[in-house]
């Protein structure tokens, strides 16, 4: 039962490798082929090419660290500021009384609708970029922490009660954890946001990072740096979501059914 | 001890000075002699907004004595979870008192383990971490807490599930792992909310038999709550029937035969009978 | 007083919530006439509303008023949407159909969604310019993606057992999939909807940054150009309000679309 069950998702492996590779040879032919001019959508052996002659591996890794780096500020920041104000809200009915509309008035706003106020807030520098980094952060994981904290079941709460737990210890020892679930559904669609407003932070103004080298490229008329960093985009955040995807599992995941 | 003898003669009686013909002489003495829950005209009364208030619990007064093993029967909507609760010390009554050894009650813990219906095991923790829980709670060491542990989860026959989580485990092997749990800070009042309610009824009656194997090796006072009259008969040494509009204590029942009880005897479908035509 | 009290408690909740709303607000106001905030940085609500009617009135830039901001926002959303919409559900719904389609392009279509729609600003304006070509090209991408992975997951995931009934009851292969698994698909394609709404809402306040003067999102670009605040807070609220108003009239859709799927809906909340 397990060996198949393995065999036949290594054979769904397999045959999205081969859809994947098919859309290369399709657009690599269709390049070739002349109907669409190589100055205008060149193929994939080309804008590889094209990158790599005129940018050393150092450079496109530079500007992939000058990113990853904000991201990871401005996730961090924005997060950490949701679980706890979050959590709080969902503990204290005070807290949520008065953050609740705050939050509910302020979240239908795109994170990318910040950017203007942030430029004249910070400025045209890192804070700016990382604030709205952080925005986008921490609408999903205050949503979410919240949510989690009033979902907790509270037979559990009893249950720690009848034990002789009080207060934080109640808090940290059974809400939190049981809340954890729900907080790890936001995170990642959190990172997943933060995320969005790089590439949009890195557009407006920036000197490095992946949205910087796209829109320099635009500049200069480098359509393959522009193909090859849009798919070098796609890839890392596919690839940092896919590690946060599997910590979830391996922590939560062992106790509890996604 | 064969299985399925009845010992004592059936029928109801209703005089709670009845003495228990299978237990030995001084182990009645010491359940006669000493009050262990003294409830004193408990009442509850729940305040919904934008309503009139709902009387839960009108005037119960009951004496359960030590090592015990009391049920608490009725329908859904008599009060019956709520006065658990106030036992427990995780409501407080509207009126009323309830003592613990004379001592009032005030708040949950100390002394009053409780088993809940939807096991309410922490489904982050695994079997024997959810056994220390309250242990670690309690600052003990590592060590201690998990021999203790290990010690329950051996008694209520998971030996080898000690590392499995929660949703790893059938329903009949968490509501285990919850008695173990319930009784690793070794409290001398056990209170149980319809622990078998969520169960299969196979699962069910070898549970029944566990809890009282169990409770034969850790001697407790026991209160448990049931809407089957059938699963009090099979455990209980007393029954109080509990009715509707407001909740409260109508009537109550010793149970004469020892243990452990045959579900079919004469002599139990006799009781049965005749309780439920006293309602 | 008296009246107060009888009140439930989510009233209350509620009154006080807002009361702390307007206490920040006057706050706002105060700490600006102390010049405790910077009035360019910070401007309170008095100039703010200010602001609201200079947009209904003269405009920002001048004689572009607001029902021009929200038109061009709203046109090009519905462009866009559309446009992604139309692409994203037929095929959706055809590689749904058949496994093998789908296993062939599972990984194509987690790795698009993974591409933000707002990194192919670039690529766009290299190719049409700084038009309106672009943007509604954008938008339509960040649609298409989401659309087209919950048209899959809906057609994919449709309960075997409304098929076993129906083959029970001698439906042959077409009836089948025009009247059981179109209509049980509906209510994930309709999440799908609101989903591509969600990303073509953000997209269009980024795609508006650039090569346009109408817009809300040119709006609050161009008042932070010219250090104006006020408007920019105004269009951020407007942003928002509009945001709202799109998703309530989606969900209106869907109840009068698919009124059986209301009980389904409030189960899973």
């Amino acid at each position: 039962m397990n060996t198949q069950e393995n065999s036949s998702k290594l054979n769904d492996t397999a045959l999205g490798l081969i859809g994947v590779i098919a859309l290369f040879a399709i657009w690599e032919i269709v390049s070739y082929t002349g109907i669409i001019s190589q100055e205008i959508f060149p193929s994939p052996s080309q804008a590889v090419t094209a990158t790599l002659t005129t940018m050393p591996l150092s450079e496109i890794g530079g500007h992939v660290w000058a990113s990853l780096t904000r991201v990871f500020w401005g996730f961090l920041i924005g997060g950490s500021l949701g679980i706890i104000v979050g959590v709080a809200s969902g503990w204290y009915a005070w807290v949520g009384v008065l953050t609740r509309p705050l939050i509910e008035l302020t979240r239908p706003i795109p994170p990318l609708a910040w950017i203007p106020m942030a430029i004249i807030w910070l400025g045209l520098g890192e804070p700016s970029k990382i604030f709205v980094i952080s925005l986008g952060a921490f609408f999903p994981v205050v949503t979410s922490a919240y949510k989690g904290m009033i979902s907790v079941d509270p037979v559990l709460l009893r249950a720690a009660q009848t034990m002789g737990l009080k207060g934080w210890r109640i808090l940290f020892q059974v809400a939190l954890p049981a809340s954890l679930p729900d907080l790890a559904t936001g995170i990642r669609i959190g990172w997943g946001l933060s995320f969005g407003m790089l590439v949009a932070a890195e557009l407006v103004a920036a000197n490095e990072g992946m949205g910087f080298m796209i829109m320099h490229a635009r500049e200069l008329g480098q359509v393959g740096i522009i193909i090859f960093g849009i798919v070098l985009i796609g890839v890392v955040n596919l690839v940092t979501d896919y590690a946060i995807g599997v910590v979830i599992r391996r922590q939560i995941g062992k106790w509890h059914t996604y | 001890m064969s299985k399925g003898l009845v010992r004592a003669k059936g029928g109801i009686v209703e005089n709670i000075d009845h003495k228990l013909n299978s237990k030995p002489e001084n182990m009645q003495k010491v359940s006669h002699n000493s009050v262990k829950i003294s409830v004193e005209n408990v009442s509850k009364i729940y305040q919904v907004a934008d309503a009139e208030d709902v009387p839960v619990l009108k005037d119960v007064n009951i004496d359960i004595r030590n090592n015990e093993f009391v049920s608490l029967v009725g329908r859904s909507g008599c009060g019956k979870t709520t006065l658990l609760n106030i036992l427990a010390g995780l409501v407080p009554p509207s009126s009323g008192i309830v003592r613990i050894d004379g001592t009032t009650v005030t708040g949950p813990g100390d002394g009053k383990g409780m088993v809940f219906q939807q096991h309410a095991l922490f489904p982050w923790l695994t079997t024997i971490e959810n056994v220390a829980f309250g242990c670690k709670s309690k600052g003990m060491r590592k060590a201690d807490r998990t021999e203790i542990a290990m010690d329950l989860v051996k008694l209520v026959g998971l030996d080898g599930y000690q590392n499995h989580y929660p949703r790893e485990l059938s329903g009949g092997m968490q509501q285990r792992v919850a008695i173990a749990r319930a009784l690793a800070l070794d409290p001398e009042i056990l209170l149980m909310d319809e622990p078998f309610g969520a169960l299969d009824e196979m699962t069910r009656l070898e549970m029944q038999d566990e809890l009282l194997r169990i409770w034969e090796v850790r001697k407790k006072t026991v209160v448990f709550v049931t809407h089957s009259l059938t699963e009090a008969l099979v455990l209980s040494d007393r029954i109080f029937l509990m009715g509707r509009n407001p909740g409260g204590i109508r009537r109550e029942f010793s149970v004469p035969f020892s243990r452990p009880r045959h579900r079919s005897s004469v002599e139990f479908l006799e009781m049965y009978e005749d309780i439920w035509a006293g309602l | 007083m008296n009246a107060l009290f009888s009140l439930s408690t989510t009233t209350k909740s509620r009154l006080v919530g807002a009361v702390f709303i307007i206490f920040l607000l006057i706050a706002w106001e105060v700490a600006v006439d102390l010049k405790w905030l910077k009035i360019y940085k910070f401007p309170p609500p008095s100039k703010c509303w200010e602001a609201f009617v200079e947009l209904f009135t003269s405009g920002f830039p001048i004689e572009q008023t607001v029902d021009i901001h929200i038109g061009w926002t709203l046109w090009r959303i519905v462009q866009g949407y559309v446009l992604g919409c139309l692409l994203a559900v037929p095929l959706g719904v055809v590689i749904g159909s058949y496994s093998l389609l789908d296993k062939l392009t599972a990984p194509i279509i987690t790795f698009g969604r993974s591409v933000a729609a707002l990194s192919l600003l670039p690529l766009v304006i290299f190719w049409f310019g700084t038009g309106e070509a672009p943007k509604i090209a954008i938008i339509a991408y960040g649609t298409f993606w989401a659309m087209i992975a919950h048209t899959i997951a809906g057609v994919k995931f449709v309960d075997p057992l409304l098929i076993r009934a129906a083959r029970t009851l001698e439906a042959d292969q077409k009836f089948i999939f025009l009247h059981v698994v179109i209509p049980a698909a509906l209510p994930r394609i309709f999440v799908g909807a609101r989903v591509a709404l969600g990303v073509a809402f953000m997209v269009i306040v980024g795609a508006e940054m650039i090569g346009t003067i109408q817009g809300l999102g040119a709006l609050i670009n161009e008042a932070r150009n010219f250090y104006r605040a006020d408007i920019t807070l105004i269009g951020m609220a407007l942003i928002g309000l509009l945001g709202l108003g799109i998703s309530g009239v989606l969900q209106l859709l869907e109840r009068i679309l698919l009124p059986w799927n209301k009980g389904l809906e409030e189960v899973r909340r």
